[in-house]
């Protein structure tokens, strides 16, 4: 179970996490919803320590870390328990796809680079890019590099992968495709939380959704519960447009 | 004005033999330069503490002196320092008895710095902080990220600039004779002052220069050349 209580951040003295907790249970796949500045990236970076949280406390497991006190070991530590998966990729430009793959398994955990590379292809053909194990990052697709963003995470077997927005930022044509790789990562039972404004998909994958706005979680529940019967009036106003906005496309 | 081909010759000859000094002068501070202007550029990325601003203020002083200026300077602070300093901690050596290549070697060298610190700390913010992130996020700590991720995208960057700068030290260390050292040009003008011959001297000294600057730039162009190859574009 991985546990996070009362997380907070601000940045120059504005307040961007007002004490955020969530519970996610093994195998949960919990989508987090709200609207552009609510806080969803920062909340997931400071999980991951690659934001460093003012307060808040961060449980994998048995083992508990302070998110603001955390020493260099315990950060590597909570590092190689988790993956992310980022909003533009971030694939290492100077190394090839099957590289990029490798790069965690060989440098942090120290596998060896024959096994290490065996596993990073099984990776590969998982995500369905066999044929581009060789090529550069620059020569792929956005929704290819997001593919191989994802491979990179789940070869490293973490108890959580953290994906901010990962199809945002491509190009309308390559979302199916990448949905259809998380969809698979979600089937094989790894927890992940995962930050997205792609409602129906949020729907169907999660059996957790967290609604946030202005620093706060303001409602949690089951799909059903959120999307069906949202409580609180700032959710069902952010649901409302896109609901609206959703339901254009099949006109 | 006429040219003496045989003279020419001469001055070639005497300007050559002064070449290994050229190198000295050159190469010490280009391998200072990459050495110190690297770490220096780390130091300033990220924003060590004390030794970050303390290298910003000197790049900055440095960067606004002319060379002529620095070498007249520090030439002129040797002097008048060494010996007493040399007596304070008994080394049994005087201001007379080194070479004053040195003086030119720290002068060059501290250019060198600033300058490659320059080009790679542009460099650095060159590769996108996103791959900083990935990096860490799949367990890599910062020295392995800088080694493995970052350094090496940084090179290629930075390599066209670091090109420059080389080769403007190269020019520049003729300046030299500012202080009276024998380098190239001086060496080329030896002949001269018997036969006044000062423009084929000059002309060799410029030839002697010309090929050496245009050995390192195809050295280097050919390094930056192999490290871009993950940069080419869609097939
Ligand atoms: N490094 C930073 N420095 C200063 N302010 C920041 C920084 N990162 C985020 N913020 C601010 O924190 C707030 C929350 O940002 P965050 O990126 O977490 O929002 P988000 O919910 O992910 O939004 P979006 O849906 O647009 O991605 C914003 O107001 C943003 O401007
Ligand atoms: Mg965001």
């Amino acid at each position: 179970m991985i546990e996070i209580k009362d997380v907070q951040k601000s940045f120059n003295g504005q307040s961007v996490l007002k004490k955020v907790s969530l519970q996610v249970e093994d195998g949960d796949v919990v989508a987090v919803l709200g609207p552009s500045g609510s806080g969803k990236t920062t909340f997931l970076r400071c999980i991951n320590f690659l934001e460093h949280a003012d307060a808040g406390e961060l449980s994998i497991g048995p083992k508990t870390v302070d998110l603001n006190r955390a020493s260099k070991r315990e950060i590597l530590a909570v590092r190689r328990k988790t993956a992310f998966v980022f909003q533009n990729y971030n694939l290492f430009n100077n190394k090839t796809v099957l590289e990029n793959i490798m790069e965690g398994l060989v440098t942090a955990r120290k596998v060896p680079v024959k096994a290490a590379r065996e596993k990073a292809e099984e990776s590969l053909v998982w995500v369905g890019l066999k044929e581009k194990r060789d090529a550069y990052p620059a020569q792929l697709s956005g929704g290819q590099q997001q593919r191989v963003g994802i491979a990179r995470a789940v070869v490293l077997e973490p108890e959580v992968i953290l994906f901010d927005e990962p199809t945002s930022a491509m190009d309308p044509e390559l979302v199916g495709e990448t949905l259809e790789v998380i969809r698979k990562v979600a089937h094989r039972g790894i927890t992940m939380i995962i930050v997205t404004h792609e409602m129906s998909f949020a729907r169907e994958i999660a059996n957790k959704v967290v609604f946030m706005d202005g620093g706060v979680v303001v409602e949690e529940g089951t799909p059903e519960e959120i999307f069906g019967h949202p409580k609180e009036e700032r959710t069902k106003k952010f649901l409302s447009r896109f609901i609206n906005a959703e339901s254009m496309y099949y006109i | 004005m006429e040219f003496n081909a045989v003279y020419f010759w001469e001055s070639l000859q005497s300007g050559l033999t002064y070449l290994p000094r050229t190198m000295e002068l050159t190469g010490i501070p280009i391998l200072c330069g990459f050495v110190f202007g690297i770490l220096f550029a780390v130091v300033r990325v990220y924003k060590v503490s004390f030794f970050s601003p303390l290298i910003a203020v000197f790049v900055v002083i440095y960067q606004g002196l002319p060379t002529v200026v620095a070498l007249l300077i520090f030439n002129l602070m040797f002097m008048a320092n060494f010996n007493a300093v040399s007596s304070s901690l008994s080394l049994g050596i005087t201001a007379a008895q080194i070479d004053n290549i040195w003086i030119g070697i720290v002068v060059l060298s501290l250019q060198a710095i600033c300058n490659i610190e320059e080009a790679f700390r542009g460099a650095f913010y060159s590769v996108d902080n996103g791959q900083h992130a990935a990096a860490l996020s799949v367990g890599l700590t910062e020295v392995q990220t800088l080694r493995r991720i970052i350094l090496p995208q940084m090179l290629p960057v930075a390599l066209p600039m670091v090109t420059n700068n080389i080769v403007g030290i190269i020019k520049n260390s003729s300046i030299v004779v500012a202080i009276g050292i024998t380098e190239v040009l001086a060496g080329a003008s030896i002949p001269a002052s018997k036969t006044y011959s000062f423009l084929e001297s000059y002309i060799a000294a410029a030839l002697i220069y010309w090929v050496l600057t245009a050995c390192v730039e195809y050295t280097f162009r050919r390094i930056e050349l192999r490290g871009r190859k993950y940069r080419r574009q869609l097939a």
